[in-house]
């Protein structure tokens, strides 16, 4: 810091301050607009009652349960998917199709989620409603394969970098012993490689509770508190989407800063853990 | 014992892969059967002739090209914005930032990267309606500002890829530079960035890729359903992924839906077309999709 | 015999061409206020009205190029506000704006359409009348089963929109006497979506304005009477409402013009063609 900046190490300092602030300011913005709310000491309100305008309860905790709710369960769908086509993609398959592989899950993450939507609207929602027998199709047990399969193409990539990163050293070593492939995986790269796994969990799960689209499209967007998976409900940001159409004085649109902030929140919280271990699994080793 | 977990294990795995591969192929397949049909001239028009449509002489209606017109411009504008800042954001990364200030910065990009989409257009929202009460009548949802949003979505990816494709570059190569007698700006932009180039590139199709299919942030910050090609930063406009989202709530009959089923393909399409020349650009590259 | 059968194509034909001629003249001289206009119109709100309004854009673009129009949804409550703040030219609402918020916005009020709210449900179902008391109990939650009401063995799938909807609140107040919506219904955002999800639901009941029912649902007797536009007309169904549109302010430029071309008859034929009723 004692030395002196260059014109040009100004202005990349100046870009990146500018980018940082930028995360600041978003964060700022939420807080500001929340703040009234904070102040008359409703935040507890809003956020563990439910959602009935029409009855003064603006609450938004069965949007937060029900985010949480679609996470975990697509996690729970896409995380045993995403191992196992790690596995094959690190190891089990082919040299040959293991490239392949690797660059249609590649591909896979440019797929747009709202194409995605579209089409699980058309042929999956008709078809959850036989199979569950009542209720409209639309529900978190539909949205949440969809949402798998968004979420799935990151984590792959994420555990197969991991697992790349397991010197050669000990799976050569291994290999030599006569190890088979799927021993290889199992006691040699896995036990190195965990911590990534970790963290893949981590992404895989912020990038389940921002989602907008798909349960937009496909969750069914009822307000009531989710009582089974088979349910329909609502989202924190398909309640963003959705309640945007009021005054911007109201204490609706004062709730949704609320359910951003929470997002915000959310997901800065998941980095942070993200980051921390990483941190710490870096130095243990 | 052992023996049958592995080969228990072994099977799944490839379970897990044929599932995987079904539901894409299924949802993809699906789109494709319903959508074919539908790409032909008119998708595009409607019922304005194309001519008239490309010299902007009529507005189209019921047709694609406004949407993708405005996808085209909405990435060309957001890109504008935030290449620069990112890339310029990354070398800082990279090259400079040292001591204890590296990890709250990695903390504050890891955190902008993680913000759902959503927020950051509810961000831009009240943006405007801050600037709304200071000028009224003359700021309103537009897109100047869903450019301007979509450019600090994907800010954090362009850091990201500029930063880990210099931090990669050879330490051989990376000192050989300055050990002749180089500046230091001299060594990043005549060895380094040359060096990196193919990184960054595909870094910044991969973020093209992401302005082109992000629907929450549009969504809130001035897409419309009817806006005939865009005339005005200021103005209102179509994009493919809400044309696609209203479509599929809005839909009066059958060739709309059609319209939709079309419009996803094309979507899909120009996606992965970028994705694809990314590939081509650069094999590997981890670190964007990583952290996307 | 034979004389008819030719008379009918005749007086048809006639009708048509005098028909055509008609509305060709009328036509030019209602639009052509728009004569040497330029400009950009935003219009957004309430998603009943998006048929007129896109249709009533296409007309005056395809007459005059150099103007453009942009139309958004987002309902009523959104409507209403985005012309108070002045975020766009015109706002539609399918309600009334309550006298506070006309106060508070300086709005002014141009009712265009009369339009009616009906209870539909898919066309296979075969409880197509209901009384209000069994509307209200199965909008409640109270009546969860089709069988209760005369259908099948199924569970009820209630359909609502979101809050800021005119539709909503419309039937809400006149159909289900402001009784309790269950949160357990599913929230739709507009009425092209309401009858879509309708259409693909065989066990579903909504709710949308009349100018959206088609084939693809089948509307609910409420009380005896049928949601139509001849019932709404008369009288009779009285789940009705206006549609309005809305300014800040007298509206001035494009905005009057296109307020003025929707009450002339050009404009109101295409309400009527769009299944509303016109006001003139």
């Amino acid at each position: 810091m004692l030395r002196s900046y260059s014109p040009s190490e100004y202005l990349f300092f100046t870009a990146a301050v500018f980018s940082g602030l930028l995360t600041a300011a978003v964060f700022g913005f939420l807080f500001f607009f929340g703040l009234p709310l904070l102040q008359s000491g409703q935040l507890a309100d809003v956020l563990f009652s439910s959602w009935a305008p029409g009855k003064g309860l603006y609450g938004i905790y069965p949007m937060l349960l029900s985010s949480l709710t679609l996470a975990t369960l697509s996690m729970l769908i896409s995380f045993p998917i995403s191992l196992g086509c790690s596995f094959i993609i690190t190891a089990l398959a082919p040299l040959r199709l293991r490239r392949v592989l690797l660059a249609l899950i590649r591909v896979m993450t440019g797929i747009p989620t709202v194409v995605y939507s579209f089409a699980a609207l058309f042929f999956l929602v008709p078809l959850m409603r036989n199979l569950i027998g009542h209720g409209s199709g639309m529900s978190i047990l539909t949205a949440a394969p969809v949402l798998a399969l968004v979420i799935a193409p990151t984590m792959i990539l994420f555990f197969v970098n991991s697992f790349n990163k397991v010197s050669p050293r000990f799976t050569l070593a291994a290999e030599a012993l006569g190890c088979s492939k799927i021993q290889k995986i199992l006691y040699i790269i896995l036990p190195q490689a965990w911590p990534g796994v970790i963290n893949g969990i981590l992404l895989g799960f912020g990038r389940a509770m921002g989602d907008t689209m798909v349960s937009l499209m496909l969750a069914g967007n009822s307000t009531a508190m989710p009582e089974a998976v088979t349910d329909s409900a609502r989202t924190l940001t398909a309640h963003i989407a959705l309640v945007l159409a009021f005054d911007f004085d109201s204490m609706e649109f004062k709730s949704i800063f609320v359910c951003g902030l929470s997002l915000y929140l959310l997901t800065a919280l998941l980095m942070l853990l993200f980051r921390l271990s990483t941190a710490y699994f870096s130095q243990a080793r | 014992m052992r023996k049958t977990i592995e080969s228990c294990i072994t099977f799944f795995s490839w379970g897990a892969l044929f599932l995987l591969l079904m539901a894409l192929f299924t949802l993809i397949a699906y789109l494709i059967q319903k959508g074919a049909d539908s790409i032909q001239l008119s998708l595009f028009f409607g019922d304005t002739t194309p001519l008239d449509a490309l010299l902007l002489r009529r507005q189209v209606f019921d047709g694609l090209f406004p949407a993708i017109a405005g996808t085209f411009i909405l990435i060309a504008c957001s890109m504008l914005i935030a290449i620069p800042i990112g890339v310029a954001g990354g070398i800082y990364m990279a090259e400079y930032c040292k001591g204890k200030l590296k990890p709250l910065f990695n903390l504050t990009f890891d955190i902008l990267a993680g913000i759902p989409s959503i927020v950051v257009g509810l961000a831009g929202l009240l943006l405007t309606i801050l600037l709304n009460r200071h000028f009224p009548r003359q700021i309103a949802p537009c897109l100047l500002l869903s450019c301007l949003c979509l450019a600090l979505l994907v800010l954090p990816y362009l850091i990201r890829t500029t930063q880990t494709a210099l931090e990669s570059i050879d330490p051989l190569i990376r000192k050989t530079a300055p050990a002749l007698g180089a500046s230091r700006s001299q060594n990043i932009t005549l060895v380094l960035l040359p060096h990196s180039i193919s990184d960054i590139i595909s870094g910044i199709i991969l973020a093209t890729g992401r302005c082109a299919e992000d629907t929450a942030v549009i969504m809130l910050t001035g897409v419309v359903a009817t806006a005939g090609f865009p005339r005005s930063l200021l103005g209102q406009y179509e994009a493919l992924p809400f044309y696609i989202y209203y479509i599929s709530s809005q839909y009066t009959g059958p060739e709309e839906l059609a319209n939709g089923f079309g419009a996803a393909i094309i979507l899909l399409l120009l996606c992965i077309g970028l994705l694809g020349l990314a590939l081509w650009i650069q094999r590997r590259f981890t670190t964007f999709l990583l952290f996307r | 015999m034979r004389k008819n059968s030719i008379s009918i194509p005749l007086v048809t034909i006639t009708s048509v061409v005098v028909l055509f001629f008609a509305s060709w003249s009328i036509a030019a001289g209602d639009i052509s206020p728009f004569d040497q206009q330029k400009g950009t119109l935003r219009i957004a709100g309430g998603t009943a009205h998006i048929p007129v309004m896109k249709e009533a854009a296409k007309q005056i673009i395809n007459y005059n190029p150099q103007i453009h129009i942009s139309i958004a949804g987002g309902g009523s409550g959104l409507g209403i506000k985005q012309a108070g703040e002045g975020l766009v030219d015109i706002g539609n609402a399918g309600r009334k704006p309550s006298d506070q918020e006309i106060q508070k916005f300086d709005l002014q009020l141009l009712k265009w359409a009369v339009d009616g709210v009906g209870a539909v449900v898919h066309p296979t179902n075969k409880v197509q009348s209901l009384t209000s008391t069994q509307l209200q109990a199965i909008y409640a939650g109270k009546i969860g089963n089709w069988q209760e009401v005369g259908g099948v063995d199924r569970q009820i799938n209630l359909y609502t929109r979101d809050e800021a909807s005119g539709t909503r609140k419309v039937f809400w107040n006149k159909a289900l006497a402001k009784g309790d919506i269950s949160t357990k219904a599913n929230v739709v955002v507009s009425n092209g979506a309401m009858k879509t999800a309708i259409a693909g639901d065989p066990f579903a009941i909504g709710f949308v304005s009349i100018g959206h029912i088609d084939k693809s649902v089948a509307p609910v007797a409420l009380d005896g009477i049928t949601p139509a536009l001849t019932t709404v007309r008369s009288g009779e169904y009285h789940v009705a409402r206006g549609l309005y549109s809305l300014t800040k302010g007298e509206p001035t430029g494009l905005a009057k013009l296109f307020l003025d071309f929707l009450v002339s008859p050009t404009g109101q034929q295409i309400v009527a063609d769009k299944g509303f009723i016109p006001v003139k």
